[in-house]
């Protein structure tokens, strides 16, 4: 369709806002973290541009390159774990078992919890001392197993992602949402078929999800791990030995120190990251077609 | 007509946030605005605020100080960099990152207060305050709240333990910790959490002990910081389970709860020591505790050196209103006054940078703390404060690889110096 000359006016007077609320409030802000990302800036006295030392500097640093290495942890597991676990979830509720609304409203309670009470909540129930899980532990007979969870090396890290992976709340409604849309004539089908509900849910029900809620849903979850900060910071504050940190929180502590060139290099890094892992997850996704032969694909399944 | 419906809308809106931005202030009358972090359960707090409200009714109509809360340390570090940088500065504010105060002197944007000090107003600050905080002889930003940190011990863990007085080595010092240990106590709370806070204190005084007065002049290359650091890492022997994740809740916890035997802080801590909420059968803490010196170091170059900081300075913003900035000076004035101070020192539990007589009423835990700090030969600063702000940043992550086996003594101090490096 072709469009005439009032049109694109018209096209642009609604785009304008938008454009310009982008423009200022996202597309100079990233400029000017890459302009200070190539200076040595404490924030008092006159910047200097600094070549680039800074980014030099982030790849010299041990600390930095783990936060990395557990941001790229974090997004894989809330992309892969998570994700699909709140995809197993909403699966299982769609079908409106018995409860289903208790188990939603349960799945959904830990999102209207502030994440900073979450962790200190979490905090306290790993306490080498007096924490639940230890308790638990020595109350069982595996007293010997019990351990400072957030002081140990080996568990640190484990123990702050883990808890939070099964926070699948949000996930899960956005997809159940997408599900109820899906036509129940392909599920009749199946049934006369012979699908099980498992088949169902394999060839009917992921692949007409797969690039609507699935694909929104690992896109977010995956952004969100890499931009982790309250969590760790709250719980571990990066420690031990820098071992639970992350991108975001290794920024925070680098403009505590008011190295400002640096904690932008490291923005930069991050939304580099960020980029290529959006990359990656579109090109997960893409398929041969918009909508899969579902019911075909089920027959074949069930021969 | 739509239009000018909408245009006069939208003019009032602005109008009205406009208002709701600006403090409200009679004709005429100076609004002195202070973004402060000595407020909410500050123990500094109550006592300013009635310094506040009776400087406001003593000049009403004429000034007003407006004081704007800030629980959030950082947050208001944060704040108040980022307002110089963006060209200004508070009207008055309080500025407690030690390493950078010259830099914020040379910002130019604070107000020199050399000449109202030269009137006289100086003779209020103990001797030599100023000498290590002035730019060219000018000095824009005020030392106003001291620190010192020495540990105070309680004598009944001692006693249970066969010991009737604290060591004056730290050779004695690990003997003794052995004896607690056995009687099945905690030696002192270490924390490698948050900011570290109560394990940078002992590596302070340990840093003392080991290299003298002089140990900060060439950096960390001073072979004292590695050798307090294998100190140090013996210390978390001593401590209790989890100190590696453990932050300042824990360590004051286990104080309070009596089974730890030593606990080092400031002196705002001691208010804490005469509350009855944490007495045992009636017995304030206070009535079973004593405060001692840092112990030498057998081969060390200390000589019972005192550790201290300043933990609070105060700054105003350089002010184009000669009125205004007259007014600032004259609150300024009003709250470093001796004997508002001296009540201060009595209620808070803080210390100051003000000559004062310390009020008859001064709790005996802080009069034996100042009687320690006056016998020191020497003060040097805490490690936090002899260096860039980074260096405290990565202290939790240096102790807690330190403690865990990642690094050696002399991985610790590299750890520390790269960080200070990349600042």
């Amino acid at each position: 369709m072709k469009l005439i000359r009032s049109d694109r006016k018209a096209l642009f007077a609604f785009m304008a806002p938008a454009i310009l609320v982008m423009i200022l409030f996202f597309v100079i802000p990233v400029i000017y973290v890459i302009v200070v990302s190539f200076l040595k800036w404490n924030g008092i006295s006159a910047p200097a541009f600094n070549n680039l030392k800074n980014y030099a500097l982030l790849m010299k640093d041990k600390s930095f390159s783990r936060s990395v290495i557990n941001n790229i942890i974090w997004a894989l597991v809330a992309g892969f774990i998570q994700v699909p676990l709140a995809m197993v979830m909403a699966i299982i509720l769609s079908r409106k078992p018995k409860g289903w609304k208790f188990f939603r409203t349960v799945y959904f309670f830990p999102q209207v919890i502030s994440g900073i009470a979450l962790a200190t909540l979490w905090r306290a129930i790993y306490n080498a001392e007096h924490g639940m899980l230890n308790g638990l532990l020595r109350a069982v007979g595996l007293g010997a197993a019990a351990k400072d969870w957030l002081g140990t090396i080996q568990t640190a890290f484990p123990a702050v992602l883990i808890y939070w992976v099964f926070y699948i709340g949000y996930y899960m409604v956005i997809m159940m949402a997408d599900i109820t849309t899906i036509d129940t004539s392909y599920y009749e089908a199946a049934t006369i078929d012979g699908a099980t509900d498992f088949q169902q849910a394999i060839y009917i029900t992921i692949p007409l999800i797969k690039k609507t809620s699935l694909l929104t849903c690992v896109t977010l979850a995956s952004v969100m791990g890499l931009r982790q900060f309250e969590q760790v910071y709250m719980l571990t504050n990066g420690q031990p030995a820098n071992t639970t940190s992350t991108i975001v929180l290794y920024m925070y502590k680098k403009m505590q120190n008011a190295n400002y060139g640096i904690a932008s290099a490291s923005a930069v890094i991050l939304i580099l990251v960020g980029v290529i892992f959006i990359i990656c997850i579109r090109k997960l996704f893409e398929g041969r077609g918009d909508r899969p032969p579902v019911v075909k694909s089920v027959r074949r399944a069930v021969k | 007509m739509k239009k000018l419906f909408a245009l006069v809308l939208a003019l009032a809106l602005c109008f009205s946030l406009a208002a709701l931005a600006v403090p409200a202030s009679a004709d005429g009358e100076i609004v002195i605005n202070f973004p402060s972090i000595w407020v909410g359960t500050d123990s500094k707090a109550p006592y300013l605020a009635e310094m506040i409200e009776a400087f406001n009714a003593e000049n009403a109509g004429s000034i007003k100080v407006v004081v704007e809360d800030q629980t959030d340390y950082q947050a208001y570090r944060d704040k108040i960099r980022t307002t110089i940088t963006t060209g200004s500065a508070p009207d008055l504010c309080i500025l407690d990152t030690t390493f950078d105060i010259k830099a914020f002197a040379e910002s130019g944007k604070f107000m020199d207060l050399t000449p109202y000090l030269d009137e006289g107003w100086g003779a209020n600050f103990t001797d030599g305050a100023f000498d290590a905080w002035s730019v060219d002889g000018k000095v824009s930003i005020l030392p106003f709240e001291a620190a010192v940190f020495t540990p105070i011990y309680n004598t009944e863990i001692l006693k249970a333990a066969g010991w009737d007085h604290f060591p004056a080595t730290y050779t004695e010092f690990f003997q003794m910790a052995d004896d607690i240990k056995a009687a099945g106590f905690n030696v002192m709370g270490q924390m490698a959490g948050e900011n570290g806070w109560s394990s940078m204190l002992w590596y302070s005084l340990l840093v003392e002990a080991i290299g003298g007065k002089d140990v900060y002049a060439d950096g960390l290359s001073n072979p004292a910081f590695v050798e307090a650091a294998k100190v140090l890492k013996e210390m978390y022997n001593y401590t209790f389970d989890g100190a590696i994740s453990a932050g300042a809740g824990d360590v004051n916890g286990h104080w309070l709860n009596r089974d730890t035997a030593i606990y080092l802080n400031g002196p705002w801590w001691i208010a804490n020591l005469y509350k009855e909420e944490n007495a045992v059968d009636g017995v304030l803490l206070a009535d079973v505790c004593e405060v001692a010196t840092n112990p030498s170091y057998e081969g060390g170059k200390g000589e019972g050196g005192l550790v201290t900081t300043v933990q609070g300075f105060l700054a105003a913003a350089k002010q184009d209103d000669p009125a205004k900035e007259a007014a600032v000076i004259k609150f300024l004035k009003y709250i470093s006054e001796p004997e508002r101070v001296s009540q201060w020192a009595l209620s808070s539990g803080a210390m100051f940078f003000v000559k004062y007589t310390p009020s008859p009423e001064t709790r005996l835990i802080s009069q034996k703390v100042t009687e320690v700090a006056n016998k020191a030969p020497y003060t040097i600063l805490h490690v936090n404060g002899a260096f860039p702000t980074a260096f405290s940043t990565e202290f939790p992550a240096a102790v807690s690889a330190l403690v865990l086996g990642e690094v050696d003594e002399q991985g610790f101090v590299d750890q520390l110096q790269l960080a200070i490096d990349m600042a």
